[in-house]
């Protein structure tokens, strides 16, 4: 992989105020989704970022594209500091990064046909308009694997499946350098899952896009990605190569989220040793003192009480944050 | 058990025949509709569906009760009953639709921009629209009548004031249910205006309560014209109106009461009508429809 | 061999606006004191409606159960009276749902709520339903139970709130408890803590399991049999690690193949399954998996395939003999 990198937050974070009273608001805590995260991704590469919920994935990937804006911190793409931007100037940039969303009912506009949905982004940024929209379109369409004469029908009238390629279709027509695609497949079925995974990866190699792929399910995260990168409760706890994460995770949180994935073979299961993980989450306005991840963990030791622990280098492009690995 | 709903494929119609048919299953709505329709027909075509001159006097025909020639009788002027009735439409008709054009043009988009921007200016705006909510309606209504002279046009614009916090509210609540909706932060997402994202997104989803609030408004908008033409604040005779009908019958209820009651009529079934056929809408509207 | 419950060709339908919907068209099974059963299936494939028609709990309109039997410790559950089928539901039979937030009443204390089902079918008062629900809450593993006793369900996570779906679930020892998709809306390891709490309960219990869900894997681990639903019907069913092993149905065949594996190299590319799931109003004729299947024949979509024999214990649909 080219160390190019295309997009790259620095110390991004993203802090929600809980407000109390009408007129005069006052902060009376802070919800802090993102705390501080660094993180790069490399053109052309699927970076990988899973985490439960809670963990500020998605408030992270929503930093990227400045649908957010970011509490403190930095957004290089291509070397802009998206952060600085206004929201004009920020306009023409959102040209070359889009996202992919969850939920295919809700994503898509229930009153516009196919056609109008996909056509959205080519009105805002170019001039096409009439026929070249309309064949630009149905190109599209052809593109994500969906029949060009289905443009008139509405986000009804097409399955879930359908409707995320809609989406991607959408999110593709103005070419794009980066997307971000946020639990794209969580909510479809599972014998469509693998047919919107596949279409992801052949968008990829054609178009030479570059993915940050946001996701709560292990397997398909490691089907997809080059790199994965685990959250908790708003840090980057581990970042590697995908194979590096998968054989040698370091973090006793990604071994634990590895442990509890369920593989579909009873005879694995029987014999599998499971690290079952005590306890819930901690409440984001009442964050522990020191690593994040102290008071669920097996293995810590007074340090972990008292220090947060940077992200430290164990392998070649495999960080951990930890103090005991 | 809503996939197994969903998951049936639904006939390839617009959203527009698909509301209708559903409106058609329902026998309250159609009556309403039908209803309305001939209020529609009789206030577009009144001149030529009035038998005779309304504004005519035949005082040699005072009170005249129903015959074959005046069905609907005479009144106490010797005015046809019925070719004023029919006219009447015509005034309800336009006194409700500057009604509700002034509290949708003009509420509607206070809510939107309340809802859709939020923070300090949606606290003004709602104050704003509290306080003039905290008024009794008719009470706003005199108030601005008082002020502005009576008269026709004076009428329409007071109740239509007076709407306009019941648009602005509704319209709001609208947005604010479709504001944190994923397809409005793909329009962001892809770089829209605000303005456009109001315009195309957020502007069609929100009017089917607009649309089932204007139709029940409708029938309010008749009666509140009524109910002030009865007080005599309303239009000035010789215009036939329904609730100015009203009132010029109510002396001589004892002796003729067709006079009277023939408009109070009207002002009844088209009220009815408008009221079956906006709670119709509201079921064939919503929810539904995944909007 | 007395069951503990044997369904016999039961069929769910929905009428809606676009038609008449075959929820659930046709299916049997049997199911053992203590067993517990893993019923798999995608969306819309009937599986949860399945379940609901066990229990009578289909609202009508606009579903309606049409046909079959539910033989339930020797009674026709589709069959007898209200106060009766009352009677079973939270006592003798449990369900708990995916999502705990709109099967908890939000104005109401947990205690008050665990405690319902023990004031109705056990008729204790008010003392002993309390020791009972502070037990029920620790065997559940719900920490501090004397304080959380009276917390409202917002106040617990969802992970929590399941404990206490749970907890309400067994407080009347059943001896079936149905979970439909019971860990979908949790994190991946909250679910693992859940059903491993399922697994020990039910089986200190003797209580037997119907597991509804659509994650292949967390069937594997928690379940003796399964069944694999499609468009209505169970297209393969039996041992769990027979099944796994050795699919015979081409969906269930598809259905493993497209899921990438932990355990597993990672494979170039996936293997989906064609075309998209089924309309369940017009359904061809024949068998319904005809139009996505990779090995269709001619006489697929013509004759419609009923459950044979393939295996020990194990039944498919299909009229091919994948057993190569």
């Amino acid at each position: 992989m080219l160390n190019d990198i295309l997009i790259e937050a620095k110390k991004i974070a993203m802090y929600f105020p809980l407000t109390k009273g009408i007129i005069r608001q006052r902060k009376i805590a802070e919800i802090k989704a993102v705390d501080g995260v660094d993180l790069a991704i490399r053109r052309g590469e699927t970076l990988g970022l899973v985490g439960e919920s809670g963990c500020g994935k998605t408030t992270l990937g929503r930093c990227f594209l400045q649908l957010l804006r970011p509490t403190s911190g930095e957004v290089f793409f291509e070397k802009v500091d998206l952060c600085r931007l206004g929201d004009n100037q920020l306009r023409p940039v959102r040209q070359g990064m889009q996202i992919i969303f969850q939920d295919p009912f809700d994503s898509l506009d229930p009153r516009m046909t196919a056609e109008e949905i996909v056509a959205e982004p080519l009105r805002v940024h170019t001039k096409m308009r009439g026929r070249e929209l309309k064949d630009k379109v149905a190109d599209l369409l052809g593109i994500v694997g969906l029949n060009p004469s289905m443009a008139e029908r509405y986000p009804h009238e097409f399955s879930g499946g359908q409707r995320q390629r809609l989406g991607i279709a959408r999110a593709l027509s103005i070419r794009p350098k980066f997307i971000v695609c946020d639990e794209p497949i969580s909510a479809l079925d599972v014998s469509i899952q693998a047919q919107i995974i596949n279409l992801l990866e052949d968008l990829q190699g054609e178009f030479n896009l570059t993915y940050l792929f946001i996701a709560h399910d292990l397997s398909v995260v490691r089907h997809i990605s080059h790199r994965v990168a685990v959250m908790y409760l708003g840090k980057i706890v581990e970042i590697a190569n995908r194979d590096d994460l998968y054989q040698f995770a370091q973090h006793p949180y990604t071994k634990a989220l590895l442990s509890a994935v369920p593989i579909p073979d009873p005879a694995v299961e029987a014999s599998r040793e499971r690290i079952i993980l005590g306890g819930e989450p901690p409440s984001p306005m009442a964050l522990p003192s020191g690593c994040n991840f102290n008071p669920r963990c097996s293995v810590g030791i007074d340090l972990c009480q008292q220090e947060v622990p940077p992200l430290h280098q164990v392998g070649r492009d495999h960080w951990v944050a930890c103090h005991r690995a | 058990m809503e996939e197994i709903i969903d998951k049936a494929e639904k006939p390839k119609w617009s959203q527009t025949r698909e509301v209708f048919n559903r409106l058609s299953k329902r026998i309250t709505a159609m009556i309403g509709l039908v209803i309305v329709l001939i209020f529609l027909v009789s206030a577009i075509f009144a001149p030529f569906l009035a038998p005779y001159d309304p504004l005519e006097h035949s005082l040699g025909h005072m009170l005249a009760k129903p015959s074959w020639d005046y069905p609907l009788g005479r009144d106490e002027l010797g005015r046809c009953i019925l070719s004023r009735v029919i006219y009447g439409a015509r005034i309800s008709l336009l006194i409700g639709t500057m009604v509700i054009s002034i509290g949708v043009l003009l509420g509607a988009p206070l809510g939107i921009i309340s809802a859709y921007y939020g923070g300090k200016v949606d606290f003004i705006i709602q104050r704003f629209v509290d306080t003039m909510l905290a008024f009794p309606g008719i009470l706003l209504a005199l108030t601005l009548i008082a002020m502005l002279g009576v008269g026709l046009a004076n009428v329409m614009i007071a109740v239509g004031i007076s709407t306009i916090p019941i648009y602005a509210r509704l319209a709001r609540s609208s947005v604010l249910a479709i504001k944190s909706r994923q397809f409005v932060e793909a329009s962001r997402s892809i770089g829209a205006s605000n303005f456009k994202i109001i315009l195309r997104h957020l502007l069609p989803n929100s009017l089917s309560p607009i649309i089932v609030q204007s139709t029940l408004h409708m029938a309010t908008a008749i009666l509140w014209a009524a109910g002030l033409g009865f007080l005599g604040l309303g239009i000035n005779p010789p215009t036939p109106e329904w609730g100015a009908m009203l009132n010029g019958g109510r002396l001589y209820i004892r002796v003729a009461y067709h006079v009277a009651t023939f408009p109070g009529l009207m002002i009844f079934i088209t009220v009815l009508g408008f009221n079956l056929l906006g709670d119709g809408l509201r079921d064939a509207l919503d929810p539904r429809l995944k909007t | 061999m007395n069951s503990l419950l044997r369904v016999e060709d039961l069929k769910t339908c929905f009428y809606t606006d676009a038609g008449m919907v075959k929820a659930v068209d046709g299916i049997s099974y049997d199911l053992q004191e203590g067993e517990t059963m893993g019923l798999v299936g995608e969306s819309g494939c009937g599986k949860s409606v399945s379940a609901l028609s066990i229990l009578r709990l289909i609202p009508y309109p606009p579903g309606k159960i049409t046909g079959g039997k539910v033989v339930f410790e020797g009674k026709d559950l589709l069959n007898i009276s209200e106060e009766e089928i009352r009677d079973v539901r939270g006592n003798r039979i449990a369900m708990i749902f995916q999502e705990p937030m709109t099967s908890l009443n939000p104005v109401l204390t947990i205690g008050l709520q665990i405690g319902e089902a023990l004031e109705i079918h056990r008729g204790l008062n008010k003392k002993e339903t309390r020791d009972e629900v502070l037990r029920l809450l620790r065997m559940v593993g719900i920490p501090d139970p004397e304080r959380r006793i009276d917390d409202y369900p917002h106040q617990f996570s969802g992970g929590m709130r399941q404990r206490v779906m749970i907890a309400m679930a067994l407080s009347c020892s059943p001896k079936l408890l149905i979970a439909d998709e019971p860990t979908t809306a949790v994190d991946v390891t909250i679910q693992a803590q859940l059903l491993e709490t399922i697994k020990d309960l039910t089986s200190r219990l003797g209580t037997a399991v119907i597991l509804i869900t659509h994650n292949l894997g967390v069937v594997a681990r928690h379940v003796n049999r399964m069944a694999v639903m499609y468009a209505g019907r169970i297209i393969e069913s039996g041992p769990a690690t027979e099944v796994y092993e050795h699919p015979r149905h081409p969906y269930t065949v598809g259905l493993l193949a497209s899921v990438p594996r932990l355990d597993k190299p990672r494979v170039g590319r996936l293997v989906p399954i064609d075309g998209q799931p089924p309309d369940l109003i017009r359904l061809p004729p024949g068998c319904s998996f005809f139009p996505r299947c990779s090995h269709r024949m001619q006489q697929c979509s013509m004759e419609r395939p009923e459950l044979r024999i393939v295996g020990a214990g194990h039944l498919a649909a299909c009229l091919k003999d994948l057993g190569s």
